[in-house]
C-alpha cells in the first residue's frame, strides 16, 4: 500500500501563514467604487438564496480561496511529499549498470539500445530520489568500475549517468559485486540491484553479503556476429583461417562473410546462420608475407549490434624456427635435427652466434641472457636458486609431473630414473621457489626436478639434472619434449597457431625492450606506454572492437586487431536463474524500477497553474470594471 | 426667434402639447368628486345622455319617471342619466436623488406634466406633489382645475429639482395629509424602496384614488454593465454594498428587477390599478403615444 510520507515534516508550520494571508487580504482588499441610484436590487440580489449557497460563497472571495490554495499547495511541495513503494527502500542503493556488449544491441522497431532503456529507468529513480535516500552508480562489462560515490545530488548522478555507454566486452559479474561489496563496510547496504540485459555468465564466484536484485530490460532483435577466429600454419607457405559465426534467433539469418586482407577485398561468401546452427568456416590465406586480415560479416536484415560483426588478426610471414643447441646437447641436437621448419644453427661454438633466436637448448646458466622466446636448460640450476637448490650424487626418480604444462604433454615420466638428485637445501621448500617467480613442473623424490619460469613472453624451463645422466633420452617422451619446445616456440613467434585477440587487454606484443611507445585505439585515442625490459608490451586496455597501432614516433611497428568473438554476446542468451556462490538469483523483467514516488513537483506544478489562474482571473476582472 | 423661445414649456415640444391636449385619462372606476365636471360618472347624473333604467322608489323625481314604459308595463321606471363630475388627478413625482440618473427625473416631469395637462383640459381637478424632502411640507402645486392652471402645473414641474432621500411609501403618506378627493393618483417613480409599499397603496385605494405606478428605470438598472469585484454606493443614503463577481450575479439582478416589477404590477391591479414600467432612455413621445396608449391608460 502506497503511503503519504513527508521528508520535510517540519515545513508544516509554514501553515502558520494562511493567518496573515487572510488577514492581509481582507484589510488589502480595495474594490472599484461604483455609485448607483439604489441598492434596493443589489441589494435583493445579496440576499437572494442561490447567491447565498456554500459555493457561491466561495466564488464570492475567489481570490482569496485561490490565495489560500496556492498558499497550501506550495507549502505541501516544501513539505516533500513521497508516497512510499511497496518494496522496502534502502537508504543506500548501489545501482550496477551493465555496460557490456549486448548492451549496445537495439529494438528493430525503437532503435532504442537496451543500455538506453535502463538510462531512462535510472534516470527517473534518481529524479525520484527522496532526502535521505544516495546512491552509487556503478558500470560493469569485463570488470567493474564506480562512477559515483553514495550521493543524493542528481545532477551528479545525472551527469554520469550520462556518461555510460556500452563497451565493446563481455559482461563479467564478479569484479563488480566485490565492489559493490566493499561498500558495506562502510554505508548499511541491504540490497544491491543490478541492471542488465540478462546476458550474463550463468556463474558468479562470489559470496553475497547483501540481497541481490537482478533486473533485466528485454534482449535485442535478431543479431549474427563471428564468434571466434583462429589462424593455423598450413604448410609452408598456407595458413588456414577458421572462423565461425553465430545468430541470436532459431530463423536463419543470411550474411555476406568478406575477408579483407591488408585493406583489399579477398574473400567473400553468403553464409546462414542460426542460434542453434553455427556457421564453420575455414579460408586459406597464404604466408609470404605480413597480413592484417579482417573478417567483416555484412548482415543481410536487422543487425541489433555491430560489434561483432568484425575481426582482426595479424598474421606474420612464414619463416622457419630459428634454434641453437648447446653443442655438448648432442640428443638434443639429435631430436630438433628431424623437426620440419626449424633451422639449427651449425657449429660447435660454446655460445650462440646471433642475437636473436626462437629456441635455445642451453648447458650453461650464462646463457639465461640470449635473446630467445623460449629458452631450456639442461643440467643447470637457476642461479637465483642456488642457495635453495643443491644436486647431490645419488639416485632420484620421478614422483609426479604436470602433465598439461606445455612442455610435458603426452610425455610420460614415471619410470625415469636420474642419476644426479636435485634436492632442497635444509629449511627450504617448494616455496622459496615459487617465491622468486618458478613453477615446479616436476617433482623428484627430494626436490624440484624440472621447473618453468616465465618473464614476459619469454619461457625458460629448467632441467635441474642433466638428461645425459638419467634414462630420459631413451624414453620416447624424451623427442616429445622437444617436439613440445619447438611448439611452444613456434606459438611464441606466432608460427603455428594465432587466435584472434577479445576485447578486454590486448595480447602481449614483443618489441624493443625499454622503449617508449604509443597505442592508437579504434576511436583515435592514445595511449602512451613503455617496453618492459624483456621487450614486451604488457597491458594495453582494448575495450574497443578495431585496430590498434603500436607507434613508435610516427612509424607504426606493429598492428593488433580485436574483436568481440564472445558467443555469449552474439547470441544475446539471457539468463534467468544466476548462480552466485551457492544461491540461485532469479533475474526479473524490468517494468520499472520500484522507489518511493515524490509528488513534489505535481503539487508545485498545481500551485503555478492555480497562479496563472488567478492572475487570469484577477486581470478579468480589473479589466472589466467600467 | 428661436424654436426654443416660442415653446410653450421646455418640458415638450408645441407638437406634442397639441397632441397631449387633445388625449385624455381613462381611469378604470371612474371615482369622481360630487363637483361637477367633464368626467361621466357610474351614477345616474342630469346630462343629456340616458344611461339606464331602474325601479322607482319612494322620494325619486317624478320628473324622471319615463311614461312611455309606464303606459306599457304599468309600472314606474326611473329614466337615469349619465353624471358628468369632476375626477381628481393626483401626481406624485419622485425627485429623489435616485430618479437624477439618466434622465428619469426628466422623463418623469415629462410624464407628469402631459398627465396633468390632460386632466385640466378634460375639467379634472389636478395636484402635483414631489417626493424628494423628508421634512416639512412637501413640495406640491395645490389641487386646480382649468386651462389657466396649466402653466402653474408646468412651472411647478420645470422648477421641480432632484435631490433627497425621502422613500416612496413615506412621501405618499405625507401626500394623503393634505390631498382630499377621489379620483387617479399617477405615481411616477424608479419604486427602488427598501420599505413596503402596500400600505401606502392600501391607503391610496381607500382614501379613493386608483393607483397607478409609472416606473421609470435607466438603462444602467435596466441592464447594468458591470463585472468584477465592486462597491455599490447608494446615491440617496450613501451606503456601500460589497459585490464579488458583478458580472456572476447578473442574472439574479434581472431576476429581481422583473420580480420587483410582477410585485408593484400585482399590489396595483388588485387596487384597481395600472402598473407600467419605462425606460428612461425612451422619448416621452414614444411613452405617451406607444405605451401609455396600447396599455390604455390615455385616450387620443
Amino acid at each position: 500500500m502506497n503511503l503519504l510520507k513527508f521528508v520535510n515534516l517540519y515545513g508544516a508550520w509554514f501553515f502558520l501563514a494562511l493567518i496573515p494571508l487572510i488577514i492581509l487580504y481582507f484589510l488589502k482588499l480595495r474594490r472599484p467604487k461604483m455609485e448607483v441610484p439604489s441598492l434596493v436590487l443589489w441589494q435583493s440580489v445579496v440576499n437572494d438564496q442561490r447567491v447565498n449557497s456554500p459555493f457561491q460563497k466561495f466564488r464570492r472571495n475567489l481570490l482569496l480561496l485561490l490565495q489560500i490554495i496556492l498558499l497550501c499547495l506550495v507549502i505541501l511541495a516544501l513539505m516533500q511529499p513521497f508516497l512510499k513503494s511497496e518494496a522496502a527502500v534502502s537508504e543506500y542503493v548501489p545501482i550496477l549498470i551493465d555496460c557490456s556488449a549486448s548492451m549496445s544491441s537495439v529494438d528493430e522497431a525503437t532503435g532504442k539500445s537496451r543500455l538506453d532503456l535502463i538510462r531512462d529507468q535510472v534516470r527517473e529513480q534518481i529524479e525520484n530520489l527522496t532526502g535521505n535516500q544516495q546512491i552509487s552508480l556503478f558500470s560493469f562489462a569485463a570488470t567493474g568500475r564506480r562512477l559515483t560515490e553514495f550521493t543524493n545530488d542528481r545532477r551528479a548522478l545525472l551527469k554520469a549517468l550520462e556518461k555510460v555507454q556500452p563497451t565493446d566486452l563481455p559482461a563479467q559479474l564478479d569484479d563488480v559485486l566485490r565492489m559493490a561489496a566493499a561498500y558495506t563496510r562502510s554505508f548499511p547496504i541491504q540490497k544491491v540491484t543490478v541492471l542488465t540485459d540478462g546476458n550474463l555468465p550463468e556463474r558468479a564466484s562470489f559470496e553475497l553479503p547483501f540481497e541481490l536484485e537482478i533486473k533485466r530490460v528485454d534482449a535485442g532483435g535478431p543479431n549474427v556476429g563471428i564468434t571466434e577466429m583462429t589462424a593455423r600454419r598450413s604448410g609452408p607457405t598456407e595458413w588456414e583461417i577458421f572462423l565461425r559465426a553465430l545468430g541470436s534467433t532459431d530463423d536463419l539469418r543470411g550474411a555476406e562473410l568478406e575477408i579483407w586482407e591488408n585493406g583489399e577485398k579477398t574473400h567473400s561468401e553468403t553464409i546462414e546462420v542460426s542460434l542453434e546452427e553455427a556457421e564453420r568456416m575455414v579460408i586459406p590465406v597464404a604466408a609470404d608475407k605480413a597480413r592484417f586480415v579482417e573478417a567483416r560479416l555484412v548482415p543481410a536484415g536487422f543487425d541489433s549490434m555491430k560489434t561483432d560483426n568484425s575481426v582482426w588478426l595479424s598474421l606474420p610471414a612464414a619463416r622457419p624456427l630459428s634454434v641453437w643447441i648447446a653443442p655438448k646437447l648432442g640428443t638434443w641436437k639429435r631430436a630438433a635435427s628431424v623437426l620440419e621448419n626449424v633451422t639449427l644453427e651449425e657449429g660447435d661454438a660454446e655460445k650462440p652466434k646471433g642475437s636473436d633466436y626462437d629456441l635455445i637448448v642451453a648447458d650453461n646458466a650464462e646463457l639465461e641472457s640470449v635473446n630467445a622466446a623460449v629458452k631450456v636448460f639442461v643440467g643447470v640450476v637457476p642461479p637465483d636458486l642456488a642457495g635453495v637448490i643443491e644436486v647431490r650424487d645419488d639416485i632420484a626418480s620421478v614422483v609426479d609431473w604436470n602433465r598439461t604444462a606445455p612442455l610435458l604433454r603426452h610425455v610420460q615420466m614415471a619410470d625415469v630414473q636420474m642419476g644426479v638428485q636435485p634436492a632442497y637445501l635444509t629449511g627450504f621448500g617448494v616455496k622459496d621457489i615459487e617465491d622468486r617467480g618458478y613453477e615446479v613442473l616436476a617433482d623428484g623424490n627430494a626436490g624440484p626436478l624440472l621447473l618453468q619460469k616465465r618473464e614476459g613472453l619469454q619461457v625458460s624451463w629448467w632441467f635441474l639434472f642433466h638428461t645425459d645422466k638419467s634414462t630420459l633420452p631413451f624414453r620416447v617422451g624424451f623427442p616429445i619434449i622437444m617436439a613440445n619446445a619447438v611448439d611452444a616456440s613456434l606459438r611464441q613467434a606466432s608460427l603455428s597457431e594465432i587466435a584472434a585477440a577479445p576485447t578486454g587487454v590486448l595480447p602481449g606484443v614483443a618489441l624493443q625492450a625499454d622503449r617508449d611507445y604509443v597505442v592508437k585505439t579504434p576511436d583515435g585515442e592514445q595511449i602512451a606506454t613503455r617496453s618492459n625490459a624483456a621487450g614486451t608490451l604488457l597491458g594495453i586496455p582494448a575495450a574497443k572492437v578495431g585496430k590498434y597501432e603500436i607507434m613508435e614516433g610516427t612509424a607504426v611497428v606493429s598492428a593488433i586487431g580485436t574483436g568481440l568473438l564472445n558467443g555469449n554476446e552474439t547470441t544475446l542468451k539471457v539468463v534467468e536463474d544466476l548462480k552466485v556462490a551457492e544461491a540461485d538469483v532469479k533475474s526479473e523483467e524490468l517494468d520499472e524500477l520500484e522507489s518511493d514516488q515524490p509528488i513534489w513537483w505535481p503539487l508545485a506544478a498545481a500551485a503555478f497553474a492555480v497562479m496563472l489562474f488567478e492572475w487570469w482571473y484577477f486581470q478579468r476582472a480589473r479589466g472589466s470594471v467600467v | 426667434m428661436t424654436e426654443t423661445a416660442t415653446r410653450f414649456t421646455s418640458l415638450f415640444d408645441n407638437s406634442t402639447l397639441s397632441q397631449i391636449e387633445r388625449m385624455r385619462l381613462r381611469p378604470l372606476r371612474r371615482l369622481t368628486n360630487r363637483a361637477r365636471g367633464e368626467h361621466l360618472s357610474g351614477k345616474g347624473g342630469s346630462s343629456t345622455d340616458f344611461a339606464d333604467f331602474r325601479d322607482y322608489a319612494v322620494g325619486d323625481d317624478l320628473r324622471y319617471v319615463d311614461w312611455n314604459i309606464f303606459a306599457r308595463l304599468r309600472r314606474p321606471y326611473i329614466k337615469q342619466f349619465q353624471h358628468e363630475e369632476e375626477m381628481h388627478v393626483v401626481l406624485m413625482v419622485d425627485a429623489s436623488t435616485s430618479m437624477m440618473f439618466d434622465n428619469k427625473l426628466l422623463l418623469a416631469k415629462q410624464a407628469a406634466a402631459a398627465m396633468g395637462i390632460m386632466g385640466l383640459h378634460n375639467v379634472e381637478r389636478v395636484s402635483a406633489y414631489a417626493m424628494h424632502s423628508q421634512d416639512g411640507k412637501p413640495w406640491m402645486l395645490p389641487p386646480g382645475t382649468g386651462r389657466t392652471r396649466i402653466r402653474q402645473l408646468l412651472q411647478f414641474l420645470e422648477q421641480l429639482e432632484g435631490g433627497g432621500n425621502i422613500p416612496v411609501e413615506r412621501a405618499i403618506e405625507t401626500m394623503l395629509r393634505f390631498h382630499r378627493g377621489r379620483g387617479v393618483a399617477i405615481l411616477i417613480s424608479d419604486f427602488l424602496s427598501f420599505g413596503d409599499l402596500a400600505r401606502p397603496f392600501n391607503l391610496l385605494f381607500s382614501s379613493g384614488l386608483e393607483v397607478w405606478g409609472l416606473q421609470i428605470l435607466s438603462d444602467a438598472e435596466i441592464n447594468p454593465n458591470v463585472q468584477g469585484d465592486l462597491r455599490f454606493i447608494d446615491s440617496e443614503t450613501q451606503e456601500t454594498l460589497d459585490i464579488t463577481n458583478a458580472s456572476e450575479l447578473l442574472s439574479v439582478y434581472h431576476d429581481q428587477r422583473l420580480w420587483l416589477q410582477q410585485n408593484l404590477d400585482s399590489m396595483c391591479r388588485s387596487r384597481q390599478g395600472r402598473f407600467l414600467s419605462v425606460s428612461s432612455s425612451m422619448s416621452i413621445q414614444t411613452v405617451l403615444f406607444e405605451h401609455l396608449c396600447r396599455q390604455g391608460w390615455v385616450q387620443r
